[in-house]
């Protein structure tokens, strides 16, 4: 895959995330910037049709140009071996109807150091990673001690404040993992 | 009493095992003539298939059981059954290019496996068969085969089965519920509740979906909804204990019962409430520890030579998060690019300096029921770390539930031992392996040699000198077999001496560790037991062990090579379903207390956190009354002064095995600082460098305290510094070290409400940290 150029071996926050230049699932080719064009920053998403842990965010996902109308959304299909038809199809199941991208190479991963999906990643219009980690702290529903991570963070971006805590940790489906290249159990 | 066999019964099982045995060396000799290469210790992940006949076997077996599954499930036609067994027969055999000769060994490899599978049914009976129905076996099972299922995102297949079922006979409330189950399992709690209200129409299955629905809603955080749904099921006659106890969480957690619950369906907690000195709060969150994930293992370890203790911590959801400590008990999460970031899966952690250089390395484990590749992580001393475990040699592919760094021939170079747990129903006992340290950054595994090749499945093992020769002797504890003590003989061989010490009564084994609770100078042995969820119950509500229970053993050290359990003597009788336990002086009076961090794999199970007191007579449960919460799933219990001010902190990497099942990592530390303490850290120089398998000794008001250095004792790793508390106003007499190597070193009026470090020969301690006095 070409387009990602290899960062600093540890991605810093307050550092520069690396362009990408991707595939659309749904075809084209889009890069980091041309989300970031007329936006005031990205959030970069690790994700995957096949995470069991990504599907808790579908609303969140659905209703983001609502939510978040100066931040653009980036989310990247970004499971090893996960083809584009297999993202196309549950995207169309579960009603996206926003552009994904596809790095099923590991490349964009490995550029932004992600290892789990979800992962986000919140840069400002000159790529400066603002914060990255879990979106939230979910664990189930009406929880007393939950808290949101990445829209308090975008919050504190819009409105020029420093970020509380411009990193978590993250928790997820791992983007590569040896038990995805094993004879499936269900096949 | 549970575990205590007849003589038939034993010359069963030895009679099978021999007969086992002696098919394992037909089938070896046949191998070798029909030059059939031999099953090996697995290196490497079979993505192209198993590369034996035997794990070809024991494949199938678990495909053809998972197949079955799911077609009495969700039902199929016989077509469908026929292509999918065949499929199941094809991917189990792949690669095999000598079928013919193969078919001279099936017989004996299927007679093997038997053995196994036969030795295993028949501990499990002895544990629970007797006092409950099938249950316990069906949910065992389903956690097996879900394991998997999970593990390679293949949910998304199983619901779809369950739908095409449905979509064809939507009146079938089998598959309906098992959706729903699905949905639960996957933290869609809403669709499940749905699924689960057309199930509950039909009859048959009404009773279960009732009480799954009750789970699916307090799961979903509706427990208004799930306490009035247990209340009215129950008031339809579906009264089971879990119904109970479930609409009881769920009427805690919404200010109580409602009106119309009658008093013969509620339930009160009598567990945990014995009076305490010690009061904990959950400071996980306001100190940076609150990584929310399935956790697993965790390590106290320091990492970056700063003098602070560090946290590892092992997330079955995420990869290892590496937590630096600020200095002041605080942390910053510093995983990306440490490498560590990178080991996704992880389990069990095991912490040592393999190298001798100061900065401790780390191995993990992998899944610790189903095979992983375990990764070996040299320390580079910048806060990154480097996989070298191919060029050390410690490569394994194996069910992981555990490992340990021990120096066991005293060479003053850390050698690291891995077991295996069973990673499947039809899974073979896997190879033990010992590595052994060669001084040059490379390991050899000598475990054929040293005699500890063929164990039982193991989840617990741990190093302890229990006659005090010198050399560390190992003891194992499995979920599915005997435990097992093995004399280390100091010539590089062990010899097996369960059934002479009086250990090997079979149980469900968790972890183990080895301390000396009663400060004797031998060390006894902890193993911690888990339980069916109606044990659980019993004990939590009534504050005792339900008849025939098994609670946790504590085998006191009988000084003559022989071992008693005397856990109920000692006031242990509560049944839990301890999955990580440890021991330490939580409030500072001078006398070892337990830690049991309790859970299982079924969504439907939640357990508290226990800790049991001990006064020096009897150990007594303090849980609710020191502040500690009602349930959660509890993994990697670690206990470590993380501060450096003398209060032990608790910490529990935690969450179940579902990603419906979340939890976040929790640590408990004490209010106050109830006592006096030192906290000692040594540091070998002839010896390996963590001293681990030192004894520590201090004399302090008139009696002995006794240590142990521990090279992790299973799922995580405990830091090698050593705390002791001296209760109110006590100085220490005297501290006295013995090395792994065996030189001795005494310390006289050492301080008190300080950490201190003493180097191997050297005869003045280093003033590490002096902290506050108790109030």
């Amino acid at each position: 895959m070409s387009g990602i150029a290899r960062p600093d071996s540890r991605q810093r926050i307050g550092g520069t995330v690396p362009d990408l230049e991707l595939p659309v699932v749904t075809g084209g080719i889009r890069t980091l910037e041309s989300f970031l064009d007329g936006r005031r920053g990205a959030v970069v998403l690790f994700w995957s049709s096949v995470c069991s842990h990504c599907i808790r965010y579908d609303e969140l996902l659905g209703e983001w140009e609502s939510r978040q109308p100066e931040v653009a959304l980036v989310p990247i299909a970004a499971r090893e071996g996960e083809t584009a038809e297999q993202v196309r199809q549950v995207a169309t199941e579960r009603g996206f109807r926003f552009p994904i991208l596809h790095s099923a190479d590991g490349a964009a991963a490995a550029a932004f150091q992600a290892q789990q999906t979800p992962r986000a990643y919140l840069v400002d219009g000159a790529r400066t990673l603002l914060y990255r980690g879990a979106i939230d702290n979910f664990k189930y529903p009406h929880d007393p001690d939950y808290r949101a991570y990445l829209e308090p963070a975008i919050a504190a971006f819009l409105a020029g404040r420093p970020i509380e805590q411009p990193e978590t940790p993250s928790f997820g489906c791992a983007i590569r993992s040896v038990y995805y290249e094993l004879p499936k159990p269900l096949s | 009493m549970a575990g205590n066999t007849g003589v038939l019964g034993r010359a069963f099982e030895n009679g099978l095992t021999a007969f086992g045995a002696a098919a394992g060396r037909v089938q070896a000799t046949l191998g070798a003539w029909t030059r059939v290469p031999a099953s090996t210790p697995a290196v490497e992940p079979p993505v192209a298939g198993p590369p034996d006949l035997d794990r070809a076997i024991s494949e199938l077996a678990n495909r053809l059981v998972r197949l079955g599954r799911y077609w009495a499930l969700s039902g199929t036609d016989v077509g469908e059954i026929w292509r999918a067994a065949r499929e199941a027969r094809r991917q189990s055999f792949a690669g095999f290019p000598w079928r013919w000769r193969l078919l001279l060994q099936l017989p004996l490899s299927l007679a093997t496996l038997c053995v196994q599978e036969t030795l295993r049914v028949l501990h499990a009976f002895r544990m629970v068969g007797l006092r409950v129905g099938p249950g316990f076996f069906v949910e065992m099972c389903e956690t097996f085969l879900d394991l998997w299922v999970y593990q390679s995102l293949q949910y998304r297949e199983e619901m779809q089965r369950y739908r095409k079922r449905l979509a064809k006979h939507p009146d079938d409330a089998t598959a309906r519920l098992h959706l729903a189950r699905s949905y639960v399992k996957c933290g869609l709690h809403a669709q499940a509740a749905r699924e689960l209200e057309v199930a509950a129409q039909s009859p048959r299955r009404r009773p279960r979906a009732l009480y799954e629905s009750v789970i699916a809603n307090y799961r979903g955080g509706n427990f208004d909804l799930a306490t009035r749904q247990g209340t009215s099921a129950m008031a339809e006659g579906v009264v089971t204990e879990r119904m109970k106890y479930w609409t009881w969480l769920a009427a805690e957690r919404n200010g109580g019962y409602p009106t119309a619950t009658p008093p013969e369906h509620r339930l009160e907690m009598a567990s945990g409430r014995h009076p305490t000195s010690v009061r904990f709060e959950e400071v996980g969150s306001r100190i940076g520890l609150n990584k929310t994930s399935g956790g697993r293992g965790s390590a106290v370890l320091d990492f970056d030579g700063d003098g602070h203790l560090d946290v590892l911590l092992a997330g079955v959801s995420g990869g290892c998060g590496l937590f630096r400590n600020n200095g002041d008990g605080t942390f910053t999460d510093v995983s990306v690019g440490s490498g560590l970031d990178e080991c996704i899966n992880p389990w069990g952690i095991a912490v040592g300096d393999y190298d001798n250089d100061g900065l401790p390395d780390v191995y993990v484990t992998r899944l610790g029921f189903y095979d992983g590749e375990n990764v070996l992580y040299h320390n580079n001393g910048d806060g990154t770390f480097t996989d070298v475990t191919r060029e050390a040699g410690v490569a394994a592919w194996t069910p992981g539930f555990t490992s340990s760094w021990v120096d066991y021939d005293c060479d003053g170079k850390l050698d690291l031992f891995v077991p295996g747990n069973l990673g499947g129903l039809f899974h073979r006992s896997p190879p033990g392996r010992l590595f052994h340290n060669n001084g040059d950054g490379t390991f050899t595994d000598v475990a054929a040699e040293a005699g500890l090749r063929h164990l039982p499945p193991t989840v617990g093992t741990t190093w302890g000198d229990y006659d005090n020769d010198g050399y560390p002797d190992l003891f194992l504890s499995g979920f599915f077999g005997r435990p097992k003590l093995f004399h280390n003989n100091g010539d590089g061989t062990f010899t097996d001496v369960s059934r002479e010490a009086g250990i090997d009564a079979p149980c469900l084994g968790m972890v183990a560790c080895w301390c000396d609770y009663d400060d004797d100078g031998w060390l006894d042995i902890v193993q911690f037991v888990w339980c069916r969820n109606e044990d659980m119950i019993y004990s939590y509500l009534r504050g005792e062990g339900p008849p025939g229970g098994e609670p946790l053993r504590v085998f006191h050290n009988n000084r003559d090579g022989t071992f008693t359990n005397v856990s109920r003597e000692l006031g242990i009788t509560e049944s839990w379903g301890t999955m990580s336990g440890n021991a330490g002086d939580f409030n500072n009076d001078g006398f070892l207390d337990l830690l049991l961090a309790n859970g299982g794999p079924q969504m439907d199970r939640a357990e508290p956190f226990v800790v049991l007191e001990n006064d020096g007579r009897r150990f007594r449960n303090v849980s609710f009354t020191a502040g500690m919460p009602v349930t959660g799933k509890w993994h990697g219990a670690n206990v470590a002064d993380l501060a450096g001010d003398g209060r032990l902190h608790v910490i529990s990497a935690s969450g179940g095995m579902y990603p419906g099942d979340l939890l976040t990592t929790s640590v408990f530390r004490p209010v106050e600082l109830t006592g006096n303490y030192l906290n000692v850290r040594l540091v070998g120089t002839k010896s390996n460098r963590d001293a681990i398998g030192a004894r520590v000794k201090i004399v302090a008001g008139g009696r002995e305290q006794h240590r142990l250095v521990s090279g992790g004792s299973g799922f995580g790793c405990l830091p090698c510094e050593q705390h002791f508390g001296l209760g109110r106003g006590q100085v220490a007499d005297a501290l006295e070290i013995w090395w792994p190597g065996g030189g001795k070193q005494r310390i006289d009026r050492p301080p008190v409400n300080a950490t201190i470090k003493i180097d191997e020969g050297r005869t003045e301690f280093v003033l590490v940290k002096k902290g506050p006095s108790p109030l």
